[in-house]
């Protein structure tokens, strides 16, 4: 049996009293769009700050592609292959969209220092740039480009956000509550958008979500976190019956 | 504002040298002390800038590295014997190597603690540039000896003039081609949002540090411009008021850009000539007139004059 595509092993995170997560484990199979639902507070944005290297885990461990994470800095972790989005949007506010996506793309534009010999640099940098402009021409921000990324309306802020991540071309994308604020329409083209992500570039997706009709539609695989424990995984229609769930979600006056 | 600096961004800076070596036999002396003055100031106002304005870093030791920069140029040159064109870039890189140190504790350190922390570091320099007798001549002051450039003998205004403005030209180089590469986005990247920044692989706390000892270097080279048209400095020019006028610089033209700091260092500059021939009785004042136009600035115009302008551009092109 070989190692899983990324996976966390009995993970626990612990602020002060309180368990944040407890040994927490799940599995991403490659190519996968997995899902990571749970009521508000669940714990399902510490998995991805765990991942982001913002938290360390005061046990378990992390593993992608056979190699864990736990010893790797907060700034590598995009260069090996792992982008993620903010549930609370983060981007460079007072900077152009373009500008944001050129960040994005830091980890793959190497090969100089800002004193580098200027033909070389230039030469890197139209690469770049060209790239950037490809990349909101698929995300449909191409038009924008110029527009500071505080002045796009929420729609477009989720879409740069999501741009920016995959400016680096990641082969792990952890996507925290991408559909939140959007109109239904929009997330019809969200739902189309990351199962072409998916199934056509290969992106492995870890979503954390509430709209369950997205998560419903995309997800292959779903692992529910409540009060940071793990109590039920599977497929859509197997979560979706589990008692624990419907407990877990209903008990708290939730929508699921 | 990214994206390589072109040949035609940079040609018009050779305008500075031109000018340096035009002005000096056309304009009375007081105004090429006056060119002087505000040449060194916008390298350094441009350096605290690339800290403040530009990584997002309330950090104000500049005034220290500065003195280093004063004091390292002049002390060289007295002691070691060393010649202008190697004490000047022996001090700009002392500031950086001082402020490479500084960042190491200094950027663990947020918002008001670190702005306690590195103006606690500037009043330690100050202290130490008065104590340290035997070296500064502590209060009395340091003779500065009139540096020479291949057999050019400066030390007055007229004649360091032409070599000032080429060193200014320099730094807007260095800065254009400086804030339009990898590690200004990176800089931008670390001021509005360190999440999104670290999760698109830049190290926040290494691209601080790094801002903060370049910014160390352009406080130094300031400093040596300032040993050029200036024959004796003491303790008193690198205290509090001298950061304010500063910080006023950067805000009322426009953090976080290069013609805004400018601007900014122009207005400035000239204001307290402006205050002596209109408002004699205010310059005593001068102290709290910077004060004032800081506080002013913040509150009205935050993003400084450069801001309006370009939003005023932006209103008209749509």
């Amino acid at each position: 049996m070989t190692a899983p595509f990324f996976s966390l092993n009995g993970v626990s995170v612990r602020f002060g009293g309180l368990l944040a997560l407890q040994r927490f484990s799940m599995a991403v199979a490659k190519g996968s769009i997995h899902a990571l639902i749970g009521p508000n507070g669940a714990g399902k944005s510490t998995v991805f700050n765990c991942v982001s290297r913002f938290y360390t885990p005061s046990e378990g461990d992390i593993a992608f592609e056979g190699r864990s994470l736990l010893g790797v800095p907060a700034h590598r972790v995009a260069g090996l292959g792992i982008a993620r989005t903010f549930q609370n949007i983060e981007l460079c506010r007072s900077l152009t969209v373009l500008e944001n996506v050129l960040i994005g793309m830091a980890p793959r534009v190497r090969g100089y220092f800002p004193f580098a010999p200027g033909f070389r640099r230039a030469a890197i940098e139209r690469q770049a740039m060209a790239e950037a402009e490809a990349l909101l021409e698929r995300t449909g921000l191409v038009a924008l480009r110029h527009v500071p990324a505080e002045a796009l309306d929420f729609g477009h802020q989720k879409k740069l956000d999501l741009a920016r991540a995959l400016a680096s071309k990641p082969r792990l994308l952890l996507l925290d509550e991408p559909a939140a604020g959007l109109r239904n329409r929009e997330i019809a083209a969200l739902d189309a958008l990351l199962v072409g992500l998916a199934r056509e570039q290969g992106i492995t997706i870890v979503l954390v979500e509430h709209v369950m009709r997205l998560v419903m539609a995309v997800a292959d695989r779903i692992t529910v976190l409540n009060f940071g424990q793990k109590i039920a995984e599977g497929s859509a229609a197997e979560v979706r019956d589990d008692p624990n769930v419907i407990e877990a979600y209903l008990g708290q006056g939730s929508h699921a | 504002m990214f994206g390589s600096p072109s040949l035609a961004r940079l040609a018009p800076l050779l305008l500075l040298p031109a000018l340096g070596l035009l002005l000096p036999g056309h304009l009375p002396q007081y105004y090429l002390y006056l060119g002087n003055v505000i040449m060194m100031y916008a390298v350094l106002a441009i350096g605290l800038d690339l800290l403040l304005g530009w990584a997002g870093q309330f950090a104000f030791a500049h005034i220290a590295f500065f003195g280093i920069g004063v004091y390292g140029t002049a002390l060289l040159q007295i002691r070691l014997k060393l010649p202008f064109i190697l004490a000047m870039p022996g001090a700009a890189l002392l500031a950086g190597l001082i402020g490479l140190l500084i960042a190491i504790p200094a950027t663990r350190l947020r918002a008001v603690y670190l702005a306690l922390a590195t103006f606690a570091f500037a009043e330690g320099a100050q202290w130490v540039f008065n104590a340290w007798e035997s070296m500064t001549n502590g209060a009395d002051g340091l003779r500065i000896p009139a540096p020479s450039l291949f057999g050019h003998v400066m030390g007055n205004d007229p004649a360091a003039f032409p070599l000032v403005a080429t060193l200014l030209a320099l730094v807007l180089a260095a800065t254009l081609y400086l804030t339009t590469s990898k590690l200004g986005r990176a800089l931008c990247a670390v001021r509005e949002s360190e999440h999104a920044a670290a999760a698109s692989g830049i190290d926040v706390r290494g691209t601080k540090i790094v801002a903060f000892a370049i910014s160390a270097v352009y406080a130094g080279v300031a400093g040596g411009m300032y040993t050029l048209y200036e024959s004796f400095t003491n303790p008193e020019v690198f205290g509090f008021a001298q950061i304010v006028l500063v910080l006023s610089m950067i805000v009322v033209g426009g953090l976080g850009s290069v013609p805004g700091v400018l601007i900014g260092t122009v207005i400035l500059g000239v204001l307290p000539t402006v205050l002596r021939t209109t408002m004699r009785d205010l310059l005593v004042w001068q102290e709290l007139v910077y004060g004032v136009i800081l506080i002013l600035a913040m509150m009205f115009m935050p993003r400084g004059i450069w801001g309006l302008v370009r939003r005023k551009r932006r209103a008209v092109r749509p």
